[in-house]
């Protein structure tokens, strides 16, 4: 023992504290050291994040080859205009899968629906495997920290609402490379692949895939961030969140569809459902189908006064997001401040 | 310039109904000095309410000249914080990683918080260690990376809530040498918070003591030993029970401790027992000042305290 504190000693003396004097950074870079901190930590332990983005690819690998190498027959058959409209289908149901749990709903557009390509492409399991992911990775973020104790550390260098922005951006560069990412390279590849494309006609599909993405990661953020700051088990959490998004999207769909005409309210419990509805909004798209999971199509209208409306589908996603928050906010700033 | 590093006026942090703090002021001189005081005395709420973890109820508090209330992440960058909590933080981290995140979250650029974690973990003794995970780590190992990651911003305070919880002699000594070289070799001020006297006595000079939430005394921890309750030891023949009575009537505060008669020193004492000796015909075969150590006078304040009450 007293050999080792005499080692100890030496090292004091070779390696000196030295004074700092530099400059300290600036309150957003300790923010985001928080989210790179996790989302480094996180890529390095967890081989699910690895495999799912290696799922991710090789899903639009497939889906790459398939339309590549049937490209002229699909336009030949006229199941398609354009090349362009090949991009269109083929990327909006690729993301569409991202929420939509394919064997159970599945949207359609008027129109072009109807050509027995349209959602073919999704691989039913994407979704799941991506919101268990979500959860799985997500519901430890403050979990952990109450369980560990390191918040204590955190409150003791940053302020509560430095801390939240730095769990927050944390699951944003985690759903921007599980989610937003991959569906931004499968723009460049099918772009690339297809050629002959006229770039500022297919642009704007690029921004409502990004812009949609980003919303799924705003709702899934506020949803398991705020589980996650309800208690010190991940597991629970986790659970939790993963049953009441899953459990809502196979129970409330079939409740909303009684009525064949008008699409219940019930829906604006689902939160699945309403992010694929989202995404309509997002294309402009105020009429279109929701194919149940016995193959059903119901019509949506989003704008005729009845039934469930684009407003109230946005208003709801927000609300969700806003109580999210807020829970958030409420449990760290009351976990230790009373 | 003043040479006080803390200052508060009138703190209090109240928990809903519970009082953690109750109208604390004091004065921290610049240095080291000991918070002490049993279980929930309230020296953690103080160190928490100083760091801005919590809100304080009432009151102002004032760091290195910095307001607790305005420029909280001023006093923040110059406080380096060692929570009570026995806990492996993030168990599947190295140890290097953690302690260079704590640099950053306090603005050290990333290749400099590095720098300072591998500096920060060899000044603890961790310099082998310092690529295990955390969960792996003892419970003495653990106590030394909060050490480093409270170090590795280069704070002007290092403020340790109960850093001996739970180690073996060893360990403990190894961590209060620690602590006290960074006041001694480093030039840091030391706050060491504990309910073990015998931790305050080895590493500070200067004490201030708690009890339910206030300070009960705050001072030079040799003044404070002297003055509360440095007595006079003696030893008598034979009657001894007269003797002892005779010094009560005197109007001094007499008790008997291992076999010695203890006489509260104040002014011209001996003399008035060599004349209470005189008066009851006794022998005195010893006479001995005895200086008495914090922890008689922390259990004499507790003493004074419930006798008040
Ligand atoms: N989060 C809290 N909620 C409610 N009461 C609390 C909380 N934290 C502390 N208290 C109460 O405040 C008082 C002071 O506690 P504090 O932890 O500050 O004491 P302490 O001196 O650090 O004790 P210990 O030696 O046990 O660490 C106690 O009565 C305690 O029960
Ligand atoms: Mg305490």
């Amino acid at each position: 023992m007293t050999i080792e504190s005499n080692e100890n000693g030496a090292y004091v003396k070779k390696f000196s504290f030295r004074p700092f004097a530099g400059i300290r950074r600036g309150r957003l870079y300790r923010i985001w050291s928080i989210s790179w901190q996790w989302w480094t930590h996180e890529w390095s332990r967890s081989r699910a994040v690895k495999f799912l983005i290696g799922f991710q690819l090789f899903t639009l690998l497939i889906t790459n080859i398939f339309i590549l190498t049937t490209k002229d027959f699909l336009l030949l058959g006229g199941l398609y205009e354009s090349t362009e409209q090949i991009l269109e289908q083929t990327l909006i149901s690729l993301v569409r899968g991202i929420v939509s749990f394919q064997t159970e709903i599945r949207g359609e557009s008027h129109g072009s629906g109807d050509n027995g390509f349209d959602g073919s492409f999704t691989i039913g399991g994407t979704s799941l495997f991506i919101l268990i992911l979500a959860v799985l990775v997500g519901s430890g973020l403050i979990a952990d920290d109450i369980s560990n104790k390191t918040n204590e550390i955190y409150y003791a260098k940053l302020e509560k609402y430095e801390y939240i922005l730095g769990k927050f951006g944390a699951f944003f560069i985690f759903g921007n490379v599980i989610i937003t990412l991959p569906y931004v390279i499968e723009f460049g590849l099918l772009f690339v692949g297809l050629g002959d494309i006229d770039l500022l006609a297919v642009l704007p599909l690029l921004f409502q895939v990004i812009l949609f993405t980003e919303l799924v990661n705003l709702t899934y953020a506020a949803i398991i961030l705020a589980f996650s700051s309800l208690t010190s088990r991940k597991l629970y959490a986790g659970l939790t969140t993963f049953m009441i998004l899953f459990l809502a999207s196979m129970i409330v769909p079939a409740l909303a569809f009684k009525d064949n005409l008008v699409i219940g309210l019930e829906l604006l419990s689902d939160v699945l459902t309403l992010l694929l509805i989202s995404s309509y909004i997002i294309m402009g798209e105020v009429e279109f189908q929701l194919v149940s999971m016995d193959g059903i199509p119901y019509p949506v209208h989003l704008a005729d006064g009845v039934g469930i409306e684009g407003w109230m589908v946005l208003g709801g996603i927000g609300a969700i997001v806003l109580v999210g928050i807020l829970v958030v906010i409420i449990q760290v700033y009351r976990r230790h401040s009373t | 310039m003043s040479t006080e590093i803390i200052t508060t006026n009138q703190l209090s942090k109240f928990y809903g109904s519970i009082r953690g703090i109750h109208e604390v002021s004091i004065k921290v001189p610049a240095g080291g000095v000991g918070f002490l005081g049993p279980n929930g005395a309230g020296k953690t709420t103080l160190i928490r309410t100083l760091l801005g973890i919590l809100r304080p109820t009432k009151g102002t508090a004032n760091v290195l000249g910095y307001d607790i209330k305005s420029r909280i992440n001023e006093v923040r960058d110059r406080i380096g914080y060692i929570p009570e909590f026995n806990t492996s933080f993030i168990p599947d981290m190295t140890a290097m990683k953690f302690v260079a995140f704590c640099g950053r979250m306090n603005g050290l650029a990333h290749s400099e918080s590095k720098q300072r974690a591998s500096d920060s973990l060899y000044y603890v003794g961790l310099g082998e260690e310092r690529y295990r995970k955390l969960g792996t780590f003892s419970l003495g190992m653990k106590q030394k990376v909060k050490l480093a990651s409270a170090l590795v911003h280069d704070p002007e305070i290092i403020i340790a809530d109960e850093p001996t919880n739970g180690l073996d002699p060893t360990g403990r000594n190894q961590m209060l040498e620690l602590i006290r070289n960074l006041q001694t070799d480093q030039g840091k001020h030391v706050i060491l918070s504990s309910h073990l006297l015998r931790d305050v006595e080895q590493t500070t000079d200067y004490a201030i003591v708690f009890s339910e939430g206030e300070i009960l005394a705050q001072g030079n921890i040799k003044q404070l030993t002297s003055g509360r309750r440095s007595s006079i030891s003696v030893k008598v023949k034979f009657n001894e029970e007269h003797f002892l009575n005779n010094l009560k009537d005197k109007g001094f505060e007499v008790w008997e401790e291992g076999g010695f008669i203890e006489v509260k020193r104040v002014n011209d004492t001996e003399n008035a027992i060599f004349r209470a000796a005189n008066e009851t015909s006794t022998e005195i075969r010893y006479l001995g000042s005895r200086s008495s150590t914090l922890e008689d006078v922390f259990v004499d304040l507790f003493r004074n305290k419930e006798g008040i009450q």
